[in-house]
């Protein structure tokens, strides 16, 4: 990553890896087509043979001023290919993350294999680790008959537990989010502010001789749900965007103003929330883009105008894709809760008895106002509070089949 | 902080060692009668272009010099070298010139008949040595400029997102 203050210019490097056709400048190519006009380069393929990419290939986006800095994107491929070795490895020199498009194919799995491996091996000689890398998998091809199961796929080469997209990049299926995803992971890396006051100044060379290297920190982790870890940075950004979400107005950028109840608190919703996204996995339960779209409307709807709902987000420091994580997870809820629960019309058929009850033990609430004024109201009510008591029942059955650990000393 | 390291191989330009930079990239132009000249760090960004060059897309070339001079290293190291420090390409009208900044960055020259790669070397040699003199002073230098506006990242993504709505 350049950052250039005197041009007020961030440009950081992504690099695509992976075996030879597994679909890597096929990626590149539809991207370059997506990318609107004014921010694109050319797609430059340096010395191909037939369809091989030789050397490699190179798309530069401009993404234009972002808070006072020009930013830019260096997309690159690497040669697949064993005998290309040594340009694999330029290649990935200063790359600031990598996406490694594997072929889904099942006679595909050892080269899969083979090309993760030789990726950790050139990162180790620049003193990378893959683990410390943003790093997204891209599952591609998933069109093929052949293709293997995710779970197969996962089980045997994602033992990093990267983040990871299927896709058919022959259509352009599941490219841009691979894209975005890897994007935001190195981003979310220049939203942390720098540690200390002081930068050192100017780069120091690429390639730093073994100099001392630091006593490997490991990421400290606040808790363990099955076979996931949270780590303590995940935990602080979800607990600021759980804050940002809610109704408070005061700003929680500073992790170490939330009190530990409150912590222990945003872990508990956080484990929930793990739970939850495991169990969906396991019933195989996917959420469409219409799905999505019909929460984000939902929300949309509470503002008059797009500027308004943008400035909303804006003033909270909300990203969409912190709105589509928290529309995501309701989906998911709602889908849950209707495969486990199959009689669930019938626990919210609700009796005009029991509405009249609720009325009266919540009187208060409802400020004087006529049983018939607030009738809906109630109704609405007592709804929720079922929902609250199913998705309590829920956790409590997700809770007992799981494993959870808790490290109160790194919250 | 597992970023540290990261943090680390930024390539980081500050304003006044870049204002610097640019001035000495001026009157290399002018005194070795090129038509313009790169400056670009080894990892394929382009750090600055000086001079006339409207024709070229900069981000290209500035990945395809990176990439000619790390391909190259692989030539050196056969014939037991550790890197060639200076690279030159022949065209019928233009050509390139490119030299090593220190460890760091890689000076490309484009020029044409209006002057002679005997120039191009020999003023290209001066502007390196003073380069290098400025990226190892500035290494050595600590500041407390602050890195990036917070929320930086994400408004990043943000403007993806809009750039690549569906
Ligand atoms: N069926 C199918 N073919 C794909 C897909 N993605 C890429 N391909 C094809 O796979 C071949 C190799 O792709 P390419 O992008 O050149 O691979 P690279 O070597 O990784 O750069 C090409 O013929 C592509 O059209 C996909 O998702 N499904
Ligand atoms: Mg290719």
């Amino acid at each position: 990553m350049q950052i250039n203050y005197g041009k007020r210019e961030v440009s950081c490097k992504l690099v695509y890896y992976g075996p030879g056709m597994s679909g890597k400048t096929t990626n590149l190519e539809v991207v370059h087509q997506r990318v609107p006009e004014k921010s694109k380069g050319d797609l430059t393929s340096i010395a191909t043979e037939g369809d091989r990419t030789l050397f490699f290939d190179f798309l530069p986006i401009d993404l234009g001023q972002v808070r006072g800095m020009t930013t830019k994107f260096q997309l690159y491929t690497v040669p697949g290919q064993i005998y290309y070795a040594s340009t694999r490895k330029l290649v990935l020199q200063g790359a600031d993350g990598v996406i490694f498009v594997a072929d889904s194919q099942a006679e595909k799995i050892k080269e899969n294999i083979e090309s993760l491996t030789d990726l950790q091996q050139n990162l180790d000689e620049y003193g990378l680790k893959l683990e410390e890398m943003p790093f997204v998998i891209q599952w591609n091809k998933r069109d093929l008959p052949n293709a293997l199961p995710i779970e197969e796929l996962e089980k045997q080469i994602n033992t990093f537990r990267a983040p990871t997209v299927p896709a058919v990049a022959a259509t352009g299926e599941g490219v841009l989010a691979t894209l975005k995803l890897a994007a935001s992971l190195v981003l979310d890396r220049l939203n942390t502010k720098e540690p200390g006051a002081a930068t050192k100044k100017a780069a120091a060379p690429a390639e730093k001789p073994a100099e001392a290297p630091p006593a490997e920190k490991k990421e400290a982790v606040v808790a363990k749900i099955n076979a996931d870890q949270i780590s303590r940075s995940y935990f602080t950004q979800y607990c600021q965007v759980q804050y940002r979400l809610g109704a408070r107005t005061e700003e929680v950028d500073d992790f170490k103003k939330f009190s530990m109840d409150e912590k222990k608190r945003l872990l508990e919703s956080l484990i929930n929330h793990g739970l939850l996204l495991q169990d969906a996995k396991k019933r195989s339960i996917v959420v469409s883009k219409e799905e999505l779209e019909v929460q984000l409307k939902e929300f949309a709807r509470r503002f008059k105008t797009k500027e308004e709902m943008d400035a909303h987000l804006a003033h909270r420091k909300l990203s969409l894709d912190n709105l589509r994580n928290e529309a995501t997870k309701n989906v998911i809820i709602g889908k849950i809760i209707q495969k486990v629960i199959p009689n669930l019309n019938e626990k919210f058929r609700i009796t005009e008895t029991e509405v009249k009850e609720y009325y009266f033990t919540n009187s208060a609430k409802y400020g004087g106002k006529s049983f018939d004024a607030v009738k809906a109201e109630v109704i609405a009510g007592i709804k929720n509070q079922r929902k609250r008591e199913l998705l309590d029942e829920m956790f409590k059955a997700l809770r007992r089949e799981s494993s959870i650990t808790i490290f109160e000393e790194n919250l | 902080m597992k970023d540290e390291k990261l943090k680390d191989r930024r390539l980081v330009y500050y304003k006044d060692d870049f204002d610097q930079i640019e001035k000495l990239l001026d009157e290399y132009v002018k005194l070795s009668n090129a038509r313009c000249v790169f400056l670009i760090d080894k990892e394929g960004h382009l750090v600055t272009q000086r001079g006339i060059s409207q024709t070229f897309n900069a981000a290209t070339l500035s990945a395809l010099v990176a990439g000619a001079f790390a391909a190259t290293k692989e030539m050196a190291r056969l014939l037991g070298e550790t890197e060639f420090s200076v690279m030159f390409h022949q065209g019928r009208k233009d050509n390139i010139h490119l030299s090593l900044v220190g460890d760091r960055a890689i000076n490309a020259t484009v020029f044409d008949e209006k002057t002679t790669v005997g120039m191009v070397n020999l003023y290209s040699k001066e502007l390196t040595a003073k380069l290098a003199k400025i990226f190892e002073i500035a290494a050595k230098k600590i500041t407390s400029e602050p890195a990036f506006e917070t929320g930086y990242g994400d408004s990043v993504k943000d403007r993806l997102d809009d750039m690549f709505k569906e």
